[in-house]
C-alpha cells in the first residue's frame, strides 16, 4: 500500500491505496463518488473522464498513486460551475442523453470544448467529441447541445474567463 | 479488468530512476503519461514487478532550445505540442501531428517519450520523428547514449532501450524556414491508431529530402533520400516502394501504404 | 393534448439526475460485506473439460459446477415443431461450447483480488474441433456442439410455395449471396449482478442490470428449485440494453447460488473484455435469396434459404430460435409478391448464444431484400427508389393482409420513399454523379424500407414458439394525500424516458402535472407482473396500461368530487391538477380529494368505491399483431476507391411511428437507432477464427461509431395513428437500426457500380471496398 495526498472536488484527501488501483476505483471505491462510470478501462470508450489539473484525463488508464499532489474534478465537483450549469440546461433541452452512462465524460469533454475552443464548428466539435462513445443518442442531440451553449456565449460575448475555482 | 499487483516508485531524478530500473531487471517498467502503459496494465498484457513513475522528475518535463534544434525532455505532452507551449522546430508539423493523436484527454497526459519507447507501430511519433531526423536521448546504468530517431524502433513494440534504460528526451533538428512537410495517415476513424502513415520532408536549405512509410508490421521505413518523389511518380512505383521495404501482408496493405505516401506528397504546400 | 401530455416534446424529468453523476446504475450500489467475483472462463471454444484445479489453500473461495449442488440448467425451449433442447449449464460441465464460457467462480474482497485469484485456477481441457462457419456447421460439421443432437441444426423450418411459374416468367432473377457479421450489442454500462439476502422478509434479492426483472426472477427461481415469492429482481438505472439485458444470466444463478452459501451480499461487474470476448451474440445470417420481376420492375416472388448462428445454447427466454422463427414472416417486408418460399435454419455454433438485437432479424432480412432490389433496379436500368414504389402496399390497400399473413394496420409506405427521395434529393445526386469529384471519391445514394412490427402480444409469442409469451401488461396507480400520483409497471427504462413519457400520458388523462407523477418501475417486489422491455412494446402497451390505471382512477376521482361539489360526475373535468366543474370556476384540487379519501372519509359519498384512490388496471393492443410503425432511409456517401473509406455525406429518416407521444423522445430512438445502423453498415464486426478465437476483444478493435461517423441525420415524420392503441401511438425503438446498412450498403454500391462493384457482406469494410475495387481492376 502507498500513502498519497491530492486533491478531489477541492478537499484535501489523504489515502492508502494499493498502486494498481486505477484512479476510477480509487474515486468510486474508496472516495464514494460513484457518478464517474468505468465503461471499458482501456482508454477508449471515455465514460471515465474527469479532470486532472484542469486538464480532461481518463481516470481508467491514470493510477491513484501517480496523482499524488495533483487537483482532481470529478462530475461531482462540477455541481457549481457556471458553464456545466449551461450544458446541462442544454442537454435536456436538445435531449442529449438517454440512458446517462455517458454523459458525466461527455459533459467534462463538453466544458472542455466550449472553455477552449470558442469558435469550433460542427466538424470540430464531433472531432473533440470522438474520445467519448454513446451509444443511446446518436451525439445529434450532444453536439447541438454543445452548440448551442458556445453560440449562446459568442452572442453574449463573454471573454474566456476561468472557471470557478474547485 | 484490474492490473495485476505491482510496486510503484516515483524518483526525483533520472540517476535514480535508472537504478531502480536497472535493479528490477525484467520486472521493471517506466512510466510516464501511463496512457499506452494503462491499458497493457489493466488488461494484464504486461504484469511488472517495478513501475518507476517518471512524472516526477523536472528535468524531464522541461524543453530547450538552441539555433538548431529542440530538444524535448520526455514527459512533454502531446498537448504541450499541441497548444505551443512548447516551441515546433517542424514548423507546424509537429503540433500537426501531436493534434491528431488519439483524443485530447490521452494528449493531456500521454507523453513524446512514452509514445517512442513504448514502440507500437502505428503510433505517430516514431514515424513523425524518424522523418525529422531526430536523436533520441537515453540514460543508463553506463550512463548516456544518443540514437537516431530512425533507429531507435527496431520491431513492433521493440527498442534498443536496454535494461536499466530510459528515454529522458528527443532533440529535433530544426527545419529551415522554406521547408516543406506533408503528412497524411489512414485511420478508420480518427483517433484510433493508423493503418498506413506517409510522411515527406522536403528542405532545400539543408539539402534534405526525406520520406516515411509508417504503420508497418515494423519499424517505421525511412527513405533517407526521397528527392525522386518531389517528381510525384505513378502508383506504381509508390507500390514498388511498400513493397521493396517488405511492410506489408497483402495487395491492400501494400496499397494503403503508397496512397499514404502519395497523399503526404500532395500536401506538400506548393 | 397540452404542451405537458401525449405529443408534447416534454423535456426529461430523468435527466436531472444523470447530468450531475447521481445515476444508480448497479455497479453504484454499496452494500456492508460486499464480495466481488470474477469469473474463469474458457479458454477454448470447443473442449472436453478433464479437470479444474482450484489453488491450493483457496479452495473455498473457488467454485465450479460440482459446488452448485441442485443447481439447474438454464433452459429454453421452443415450442416449435422439431426445436432442439439443450441444457446450458451455468458453470461448465463436461464440454465447454464456446470462448468465454463460465467455468468457475471466484470471490474475493476486491474485484483485483478475484482476478489474482481467478489467475491461479487451472483447466485441463481436451480441445475438440470448432464449428465456427454456420453453412459449414449444418451441412460439413467438423464437430456437433450438442452431441446427443446428431446435428448441429436447432431447427430448420420451410414456408413453402410453388415459384415453377414465377421462374419460368420472370423478366429479370436476381440470386446473390449475403452475409452479415456477428456483432455485439455495446451498450456503455456492461452487465452486472449484485445478490443479497434480506432476512426480515427471507428473500434473496438480486439488483441486475436487466430489461426484464420479472423474467430474470421466473428463471432464477426454475434454477435454483426455490418459489418465486423468495426472490425479488430489482432493475436500477440501466445503461443501455438494446437487447443485451434481456437474459438471464448464468452469472445471475451464480451468484445467487453464492449469496445464498456465503450469506453475505455478492457482486460481478462485466468488464469490456469480458463483454467482447464472451458475448458476440447477435445479428450473424447467411442468406442465399433469389428475386423474380418482371421487365417493369414489379417483384412476382422470393426464394430465400436463410441462416442463422444461433451460437451455442438457447437463450432464457427468448431461445435459439426467435430470428430464425421471424425470418420467413418478415422477410417480404410491405412489398406485395405473388410468391414467397423460405427455408430457415437455426445453426448451433461455438459461440455465444444468440440474443435479439435492436431490431432482431429485421435489420438482417431488410439488409438482404433492399440490396438484392438494388440489382433488380441496376438490371432494368430502373431507378432503385421506383422500383420500390412500384412494389409497396398502396395506402389505398390499407389494411393489408401481405403473403405472410401479417396484417398491416395503415399507412402511406410509397410517400414515406418518396418523401425520402426528395429529401436526399436523388436528382442533385446523379447530376453530381456525372461530374468527377475533385478528390476522386465516388458519390452513390441508396434506399432503404421497411416496417417494424412491435407490441406484437400474445399469438404471435405463441406462433413463433417462444417460451415466453407477453399477454396483458398492467399498471398500479395510486393518488397519494397530497395528490401526488404513483405509477408503477413492469416494464423498465433503459434510456427510453418513461418516467417523462409515462408521466406525459398519465397528464392526458388526469390533468395532473407530470413533475407530480413518479414512476415506480422494474422491481419485481413493487410493480406488476410484465415480460419487460423489447420489442418496442413499452409505450404502446406499458402506456395503454398506464392509460388504463389512470381512467380508473379519473373515475373515483369524479365519484368523490361529485359528491363533494354537489354535480354529476359527467359534468366534471379533470385539467391543471383539478377537477372543475364544466362551464364554471367551481373546482377542486386533486390533492383535496384525496385529502377527504385519506383524511376525512366522513365526507365521502355513501356509494364511494372501497378499493379508494389505487387501482390495477391492464390492457394490451387491440389485435395480438401489434402495430406496424415503417420509416424509409435513404443515404448518400462517398467512397474512397483506394482507401474504401466511406463518408456519410447526407441521411434522411422518413418514419411513420403513429401518435409520437413525446416526438423529441422518438427523435433521439431514431437518431440512437440509426447510429447502431451505421455500426453494423460500416464498422462493427467479430470476426473468429479456425478454431473459434473471437478477434476483436477490445474496443481498439471493435470499433463502435462516435461522433464523427454518424452525420446530422435529418427526420421527416408521417403520423399515421394506429387503431388498435390507446393514443395512436406505435412502437418505434428499434427501427432506427433496421435500415442503414441496407441504405448505406446500397447507396455504396450505387457509387461503385461503374466500376461493376457489388458488396453484399456487412460490414462494408474499408478492406472490403478496396479489394472489391481492386479485384474489378484486375
Amino acid at each position: 500500500m502507498t500513502r498519497i495526498a491530492l486533491t478531489i472536488n477541492g478537499r484535501p484527501v489523504k489515502a492508502e491505496v494499493e498502486p494498481r488501483t486505477h484512479l476510477a476505483d480509487f474515486l468510486r471505491e474508496a472516495q464514494a463518488l460513484t457518478g464517474t462510470n468505468l465503461g471499458c478501462e482501456h482508454g477508449v470508450c471515455g465514460a471515465c473522464t474527469i479532470e486532472i489539473d484542469g486538464a480532461p484525463a481518463r481516470s481508467c488508464i491514470a493510477y491513484a498513486v501517480a496523482c499524488e499532489g495533483a487537483s482532481v474534478r470529478t462530475i461531482e465537483g462540477f455541481d457549481d460551475d457556471a458553464v456545466m450549469a449551461e450544458l446541462r440546461a442544454a442537454f435536456t433541452a436538445e435531449h442529449a442523453l438517454q440512458c446517462g452512462y455517458c454523459t458525466s465524460g461527455m459533459l467534462i469533454t463538453a466544458r472542455d470544448i466550449v472553455l477552449r475552443l470558442p469558435a469550433a464548428d460542427e466538424a470540430r466539435i464531433r472531432k473533440e467529441l470522438a474520445g467519448n462513445l454513446c451509444r443511446c443518442t446518436g451525439y445529434v442531440g450532444i453536439v447541438r447541445a454543445v452548440q448551442r451553449v458556445l453560440s449562446a456565449r459568442r452572442s453574449a460575448a463573454t471573454p474566456n474567463r476561468p472557471d470557478t475555482p474547485a | 479488468m484490474k492490473a495485476a499487483p505491482f510496486d510503484y516508485a516515483r524518483p526525483r531524478d533520472v540517476g535514480e530512476a535508472v537504478k531502480l530500473l536497472a535493479g528490477a531487471g525484467e520486472g521493471g517498467k517506466p512510466m510516464a503519461g501511463s496512457q499506452s502503459l494503462g491499458p497493457m496494465l489493466n488488461l494484464r498484457l504486461v504484469q511488472p514487478a517495478l513501475i518507476v513513475d517518471l512524472r516526477g522528475i523536472e528535468e524531464l518535463r522541461a524543453t530547450s532550445e538552441t539555433t538548431d534544434a529542440v530538444v524535448f525532455g520526455a514527459c512533454v505532452t502531446h498537448a504541450d505540442i499541441e497548444d505551443a507551449r512548447v516551441p515546433d522546430p517542424a514548423r507546424g508539423l509537429m503540433r500537426e501531428v501531436a493534434s491528431n493523436i488519439a483524443y485530447r484527454a490521452v494528449r493531456n497526459r500521454g507523453t513524446i517519450g512514452g509514445s517512442l519507447s513504448h514502440a507500437d507501430p502505428a503510433a505517430d511519433w516514431p514515424s513523425a520523428l524518424a522523418l525529422l531526423g531526430a536523436t533520441v536521448i537515453l540514460e543508463g546504468p553506463g550512463g548516456r547514449r544518443e540514437v537516431p530517431a530512425e533507429k531507435f524502433v527496431t520491431g513492433v513494440f521493440e527498442t534498443v532501450l536496454r535494461t536499466g534504460e530510459v528515454l529522458v528526451g528527443v532533440r529535433v533538428p530544426k527545419v529551415s524556414r522554406r521547408a516543406r512537410t506533408g503528412y497524411w495517415k489512414f485511420c478508420r476513424k480518427p483517433g484510433e491508431f493508423p493503418q498506413a502513415i506517409g510522411g515527406v520532408l522536403d528542405d532545400p536549405e539543408r539539402g534534405t529530402v526525406r520520406a516515411v512509410i509508417g504503420a508497418t508490421r515494423g519499424p517505421p521505413h525511412v527513405l533517407g533520400d526521397a528527392r525522386a518523389l518531389l517528381s510525384r511518380p505513378g502508383d506504381a512505383a509508390l507500390l514498388a516502394l511498400a513493397d521493396a521495404a517488405a511492410l506489408a501482408d497483402d495487395a491492400y496493405d501494400r496499397q494503403l501504404h503508397a496512397v499514404a505516401l502519395r497523399r503526404a506528397l500532395e500536401r506538400l504546400p506548393a | 393534448m397540452t404542451a405537458k401530455g401525449v405529443g408534447a416534446r416534454l423535456p426529461r424529468k430523468e435527466d436531472r439526475r444523470f447530468l450531475k453523476g447521481q445515476g444508480e446504475y448497479v455497479a453504484n450500489l454499496r452494500l456492508a460485506g460486499m464480495l466481488d467475483v470474477a469469473f474463469v472462463r474458457s479458454p477454448m471454444a470447443h473442449a472436453r473439460i478433464r479437470a479444474i484445479a482450484k489453488p491450493r489453500g483457496r479452495e473455498a473461495e473457488v467454485f465450479s459446477a460440482a459446488d452448485l449442488l441442485g443447481v439447474r440448467p438454464i433452459r429454453a425451449v421452443s415450442g416449435l415443431k422439431g426445436f432442439k433442447a439443450s441444457d446450458q449449464p451455468v458453470l461448465a460441465t463436461g464440454k465447454v461450447r464456446q470462448v468465454g464460457e463460465l467455468v468457475a467462480m471466484c470471490v474475493a474482497p476486491t474485484r483485483a483480488a478475484a482476478e489474482d485469484l481467478a489467475d491461479l485456477v487451472e483447466l485441463d481441457l481436451e480441445e475438440l474441433p470448432a464449428v465456427v462457419d454456420m453453412i459449414e456447421a449444418r451441412s460439413r460439421p467438423a464437430a456437433l456442439v450438442h452431441e446427443e443432437w446428431g446435428d448441429n441444426v436447432f431447427l430448420e423450418s420451410l414456408a413453402d410455395d410453388d415459384l415453377s411459374g414465377i421462374r419460368r416468367d420472370a423478366a429479370v432473377t436476381v440470386r446473390r449471396t449475403i452475409r452479415t457479421a456477428r456483432q455485439h450489442m455495446s451498450p456503455l454500462e456492461g452487465r452486472g449482478v449484485i445478490c443479497e439476502w434480506n432476512r426480515r422478509l427471507d428473500q434473496l434479492v438480486m439488483h441486475s442490470a436487466t430489461q426484464m426483472p420479472h423474467i430474470n426472477r421466473a428463471g432464477l427461481a426454475d434454477c435454483l428449485g426455490v418459489d418465486q415469492g423468495s426472490i425479488r429482481v430489482i432493475a436500477p438505472d440501466v445503461g443501455g440494453g438494446f437487447g443485451y439485458k434481456g437474459i438471464l444470466l448464468p452469472e445471475e444463478v451464480c451468484l445467487a447460488w453464492l449469496c445464498r452459501k456465503l450469506g453475505r451480499p455478492v457482486r460481478w461487474i462485466e468488464d469490456r473484455r469480458e463483454q467482447l470476448s464472451a458475448n458476440a451474440n447477435c445479428r450473424e445470417h447467411h442468406y442465399d435469396i433469389t428475386v423474380y420481376a418482371d421487365a417493369r420492375g414489379r417483384l412476382l416472388g422470393i426464394d430465400c434459404e436463410a441462416t442463422v448462428d444461433s451460437g451455442a445454447y438457447s437463450s432464457y427466454p427468448f431461445s435459439a430460435c426467435l430470428e430464425g422463427a421471424q425470418v420467413s414472416s418478415i422477410l417480404p417486408g410491405p412489398y406485395k409478391m405473388e410468391r414467397f418460399r423460405c427455408r430457415t435454419w437455426s445453426v448451433a455454433t461455438n459461440k455465444a448464444p444468440i440474443l435479439p438485437y435492436r431490431g432482431v432479424a429485421r435489420t438482417g432480412v431488410c439488409f438482404a431484400l433492399e440490396v438484392a432490389i438494388d440489382a433488380v433496379a441496376r438490371a432494368l436500368k430502373m431507378e432503385p427508389h421506383e422500383v420500390r414504389l412500384a412494389n409497396l402496399v398502396q395506402p389505398g390497400e390499407m389494411p393489408y393482409l401481405n403473403i405472410t399473413k401479417k396484417h398491416f394496420d395503415g399507412g402511406d409506405y410509397p410517400e414515406a420513399v418518396r418523401r425520402a427521395a426528395r429529401m436526399i434529393d436523388v436528382a442533385a445526386v446523379r447530376a453530381r454523379q456525372k461530374r468527377a469529384e475533385t478528390d476522386g471519391r465516388r458519390i452513390g445514394v441508396g434506399f432503404a424500407i421497411y416496417c417494424e412490427q412491435a407490441a406484437h402480444g400474445t399469438s404471435v409469442y405463441f406462433g413463433w414458439g417462444i417460451p415466453m409469451v407477453p399477454g396483458h401488461e398492467q399498471c398500479a396507480a395510486r393518488l397519494s394525500p397530497d395528490g401526488g400520483l404513483e405509477l408503477r409497471i413492469g416494464a423498465h427504462s433503459h434510456g427510453q424516458g418513461m418516467e417523462t413519457t409515462m408521466a406525459q400520458v398519465a397528464h392526458s388523462v388526469l390533468g395532473i402535472d407530470p413533475e407530480n407523477v413518479r414512476l415506480v418501475h422494474g422491481d419485481t417486489g413493487l410493480t406488476p407482473y410484465s415480460t419487460g422491455t423489447w420489442g418496442s412494446r413499452s409505450m404502446v402497451m406499458s402506456g395503454g396500461a398506464v392509460a388504463a390505471a389512470c381512467d380508473e382512477i379519473a373515475g373515483r376521482v369524479k365519484a368523490i368530487a361529485a359528491k363533494l361539489l354537489e354535480v354529476a360526475a359527467q359534468d366534471l373535468v379533470l385539467e391543471n391538477g383539478h377537477v372543475r366543474v364544466a362551464g364554471t370556476d367551481r373546482k377542486l384540487a386533486l390533492a383535496e380529494i384525496a385529502h377527504v379519501w385519506y383524511r376525512k372519509p366522513q365526507l365521502l359519498p355513501a356509494d364511494v368505491d372501497p378499493a379508494g384512490l389505487e387501482a390495477t388496471a391492464g390492457y394490451k393492443a387491440k389485435v395480438d399483431t401489434g402495430t406496424f410503425s415503417y420509416a424509409c432511409h435513404a443515404a448518400t456517401v462517398a467512397v474512397d476507391t483506394e482507401t474504401g473509406h466511406v463518408e456519410i455525406l447526407d441521411y434522411v429518416v422518413v418514419e411513420d411511428g403513429g401518435k409520437l407521444i413525446n416526438p423529441m423522445i422518438v427523435d433521439g430512438q431514431v437518431f440512437g437507432g440509426t447510429a447502431q445502423g451505421i455500426g453494423t453498415a460500416l464498422y462493427e464486426e467479430m470476426p473468429f477464427d479456425a478454431q473459434g478465437q473471437p478477434l476483436a476483444t477490445t474496443l481498439a478493435d471493435y470499433l463502435l461509431p462516435g461522433a464523427t461517423e454518424v452525420p446530422a441525420i435529418r427526420i421527416d415524420h408521417i403520423e399515421t395513428v394506429s387503431p388498435h392503441t390507446r393514443f395512436g401511438q406505435k412502437g418505434i425503438g428499434e427501427g432506427g437500426a433496421i435500415a442503414p446498412p441496407a441504405a448505406i450498403a446500397n447507396a455504396v454500391n450505387d457509387a461503385l457500380a461503374p466500376l461493376g462493384v457489388e458488396i453484399t457482406e456487412s460490414p462494408l469494410t474499408p478492406r472490403r471496398i478496396a479489394e472489391a475495387v481492386m479485384k474489378a481492376r484486375a
